[in-house]
């Protein structure tokens, strides 16, 4: 079975590929696994507060070339979208964009389940963060 | 009564029930294949997990010789092709049993527990902390040993063959909690458990069959990296 000349694209240039800061609260970092085949991404994002735009992200793989494919092109279609319009990308998307054959499908599952774990991380930190605030009778900031 | 005696109940060549064996127990004549059956019960053995290697060797052998499509030259083409069928599950299942992850993971596919591919399994965060820590370590020796020189390159031999033996001990681990969720399983078909028992037993070997997939990759990877290792 032959890769798709997109998947070969980001296997060999993959975007967006490092890390970022995990304790910084911009920053929601999920991390994701395919037992079956042993596969292990981590993709993060950086929320600008204001806007709830996605301003970066980046991701790490260690899998096959389609699980590194989907990752690499979830974190450019994550990039400028809204934390809200993010959690709208489907694995199916990935699947069409990157033209993965059936056996290759839970890669892209894997990817969406990393955007949402990232942004699942994100939120539960503004959660943290916002009643910390209100603990500490803190006026609120706009 | 076995499954595949049920799917055909009588012999197409006699009419008699054939007894749900490879042959009609009343003419003698190769049987159609039950694809339900299994692979348990194609060699008649239980759906046990602790098998006797050696004894499934015999099955195996002893089967060769019944199904061997050259005992059919002279047959009806439709007894050649149930020879043919037959001989090809008993290749199938004697790869699958002989190795006791594939025989777990056939098992747990069996009973719905474990899907290739498309079905996602959950792994605990934990796990997945780990493992990925471990590949980022795997990743920089590899790194670090391309551009190394000599002398750096044999430490960075020395630090791999460390995580090397790591991984090899944690795969260890994995393979005796699995040998004792064998034991379980068993014991639990020995005492006719409930659905639930052993529901819960796969969910577990599932969970362990998971991580070890993981390690097995990082073991890969080491002995790949060991292997391709320049000037050893």
């Amino acid at each position: 079975m032959a890769y798709s000349e997109k998947v070969i694209d980001h296997y060999n240039n993959p975007r967006n590929v490092g890390s970022m800061p995990k304790e910084d609260p911009k920053v929601g970092t999920g991390m994701v696994g395919a037992p079956e085949c042993g596969d292990v991404m981590r993709l993060q994002i950086r929320v600008n507060p204001e806007t709830q735009v996605i301003e970066d992200a980046k991701f790490k793989t260690f899998g096959c070339g389609s699980a590194i494919a989907s990752s690499s092109l979830a974190t450019e279609w994550v990039k400028g979208r809204t934390v809200e319009d993010a959690l709208s990308i489907k694995n199916t998307d990935i699947v069409r964009e990157l033209a993965l054959p059936p056996v290759k499908i839970h890669c892209s599952v894997l990817a969406e389940d990393a955007i949402k774990a990232a942004i699942g991380d994100w939120k539960r930190k503004q959660g943290a963060e916002e009643s910390q605030a209100s603990a500490a009778a803190a006026p609120a900031e706009d | 009564m076995s499954v595949s005696s049920l799917a055909f109940p009588a012999c197409w060549n006699c009419g008699a029930p054939p007894g749900g064996g490879h042959f009609c127990v009343g003419c003698g004549k190769i049987q159609p294949l039950d694809p339900a059956s299994g692979y348990f019960a194609f060699f008649g053995l239980p759906e046990k997990l602790n098998l006797d290697a050696a004894d499934l060797d015999r099955r195996y052998l002893a089967l060769s010789w019944k199904l061997h499509p050259d005992n059919f030259v002279r047959a009806e083409e439709f007894e050649r092709n149930l020879s043919l069928d037959r001989s090809s599950v008993l290749n199938d299942a004697y790869r699958v049993l002989r190795d006791p992850v594939s025989r777990a993971e056939y098992l747990l596919a069996r009973h719905g527990v474990r899907k290739e591919g498309q079905t996602k399994q959950q792994a605990p965060p934990e796990l997945l902390e780990e493992v990925f820590e471990l590949n980022e370590s795997l990743e920089e020796l590899r790194a670090a040993r391309r551009s190394g020189d000599a002398a750096e390159s044999v430490a960075l031999a020395r630090s791999l063959e460390t995580a090397g033996r790591n991984f090899q001990a944690k795969l260890g681990e994995v393979d005796s909690e699995l040998a004792g969720a064998f034991g379980e399983w068993d014991a639990a078909l020995d005492r006719s458990a409930g659905e639930d028992d052993r529901a819960r037993l796969m969910a577990r070997m599932n969970e362990i069959l998971n991580r070890r997939s993981y390690i097995r990759n990082l073991v890969a990877g080491v002995t790949q990296e060991l292997g391709e290792a320049p000037g050893e």
